[in-house]
């Protein structure tokens, strides 16, 4: 025996995340209260994301880890371990050879499928929080769908620079009902939210919340008549693998002052580069 | 005692096995999934307790859950084994349970399961119920070659237009699925369907938009 169960979690602790999950895709963007378990990582690390995927993972499964869109960062290295060494469980970098991706501030570019499943990490669940501080209050504003003050913050960034400033965590409304933090992705990735073939499972380790996103699921992102939502553009390719259509990362390539533009997702572009080779 | 009420081989992974299926039956209601799972004894009511369901509990039921069991169902041996094999406790008092087992046949839409409440919508009753026929209309059954005109046309969350799912045509069906489509009206709160039938499972969670599929089939047989 290792000393723990399969996925670290204890089978009891399993269950009572999987009915949870259960509940999280049959209310679509409604937070899910669970009995979170302490993780042999600090928070920030991904716990809640790293015990959904614990609750989910089967032997056979092959588990890919991302972070900010890369396979490699200090993040993703150490929860892909993790899982390496308590489930056992074979690992890929392949978006499409993936069956649970678990991921940090991204949403692949390469599009998903049916049966894949996306385990986000998220810091702060409640969209609503720097707004109203009290849970029992923001239960109430989702309960009664109170979302007004949502669109004053989006509007009061109009009135501030002309446009809606918000670029991370922007908010979603999931099958018409719903306000929802899509976690700290980029808006860029805002549209892969909606009606996406995949399943897609959020996890907050320190608020101890769930919620999920169905597959084939409406999301909207918050918007105006007279201001539509618009994602990030660049005036750059990718300076690696020519791509006009992803999310690039600045990076400086020298100490005087040279930088390049380069896709965020490392498995997107070294596919492309693949396949340009 | 309990012998004839199977455990799972390998409780680790065939509930997480199981649960992969029951999640992936939540997360795209109407598709029909086929569990393996050790076959439940012989039973006197039709339809039968079956595996899909059996597996359903297993895999998701422990000291922390309740059950209801319907009348047509109870008998002190399920008590016993649901007892044995899960540690959950049998309640008497649907508003409290987190699972209700029933037949379609007997399902009663007076009887007062919780539905949760506005703020907390998800601690409300998953019904698994045992029904006598499970089939949609990408399970090998052409919307034209299939017999029935019990099917209920499904969309929302889950489905990427539309799909159909039969569960048979009895009274009983007729009011569980009255009283499914009726969550749209009260959503957040809500019923939360599982079916089984022998050891396939289907699901409709309450977030689902159901209406009578009758009209289309009725019209191309009228054709
Ligand atoms: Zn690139």
């Amino acid at each position: 025996m290792n000393g723990y169960n399969f996925a670290y979690l204890d089978e009891q602790t399993k269950r009572m995340i999987r009915r949870a999950l259960l509940k999280a895709v049959a209310i679509p963007g409604y937070q899910v209260p669970f009995g979170g378990r302490e993780m042999p990582m600090p928070y920030g690390w991904g716990t809640g994301g790293v015990q959904l995927t614990a609750s989910i993972l089967g032997a056979d499964d092959i588990l890919k880890v991302i972070d900010q869109g890369a396979d490699d960062t200090t993040n993703a290295v150490s929860i892909r371990h993790f899982f390496q060494r308590v489930a056992g469980v074979e690992t890929t970098t392949a978006t499409t050879a993936a069956d649970v991706i678990q991921t940090r501030h991204r949403i692949p570019e390469t599009p998903l499928r049916s049966g894949q499943i996306l385990v986000f990490q998220v810091p702060i669940p409640e969209p609503l929080r720097f707004i109203e501080p009290s849970e029992q209050e923001t239960r109430l504003m989702h309960a009664l769908e109170e979302y007004g003050v949502m669109h004053v913050k989006l509007y009061e960034d109009i009135a501030r620079y002309g446009h809606i400033a918000t670029t991370y965590a922007y908010p979603v409304k999931v099958d018409g009902r719903y306000v929802m933090d899509p976690s700290p992705i980029p808006k860029f990735d805002n549209p892969k939210l909606d009606g996406n073939p995949a399943l897609m499972l959020f996890g907050a380790g320190r608020e101890k919340r769930l919620y999920a996103i169905p597959p084939y699921t409406r999301v909207e992102s918050l918007d105006f008549e007279d201001h539509p939502f618009e994602i990030q553009r660049w005036e750059h390719s990718c300076a690696l693998c020519g791509s006009d259509h992803s999310y690039l990362d600045e990076v400086i390539t020298d100490d005087k002052g040279g930088r390049m533009f380069v896709c965020s997702d490392t498995d997107y572009c070294q596919t492309r580069r693949g396949e340009v080779a | 005692m309990n012998l004839s009420w199977p455990a799972l081989d390998d409780t680790v992974h065939d509930s997480q096995r199981l649960f992969r299926q029951v999640l992936g039956a939540m997360s795209e209601p109407g598709t029909v999934h086929e569990l393996v799972v050790p076959t439940p004894p012989a039973q006197p009511q039709k339809p039968l307790l079956g595996a899909a369901l059996w597996g359903a509990l297993l895999s998701l039921c422990d000291l922390d859950t309740t059950i209801w069991i319907g009348a047509e169902l109870d008998s002190p041996a399920l008590r016993e084994a649901l007892t044995f094999h899960t540690g959950a406790r049998i309640t008497d008092d649907p508003a409290s349970a987190d699972f209700a087992l029933l037949t379609h046949a007997s399902f009663d839409p007076r009887t007062p399961f919780a539905v949760g409440s506005d703020t907390y919508p998800d601690r409300g009753t998953t019904l698994l119920v045992a029904v006598e026929r499970l089939e949609n209309d990408s399970n090998g059954n052409t919307k034209g070659e299939r017999d029935g005109q019990s099917g209920w046309r499904l969309s929302g969350p889950g489905i990427a237009e539309s799909r159909v799912l039969d569960i048979g045509d009895g009274a009983g069906c007729r009011a569980l699925m009255t009283r499914l489509a009726g969550n749209r009206a009260s959503f957040p709160q809500g019923l939360d369907a599982i079916f089984g039938c022998g050891a396939r499972l289907a699901a409709i969670p309450r977030s689902t938009r159901i209406a009578s599929a009758e009209a289309r089939v009725d019209s191309r047989e009228v054709n």
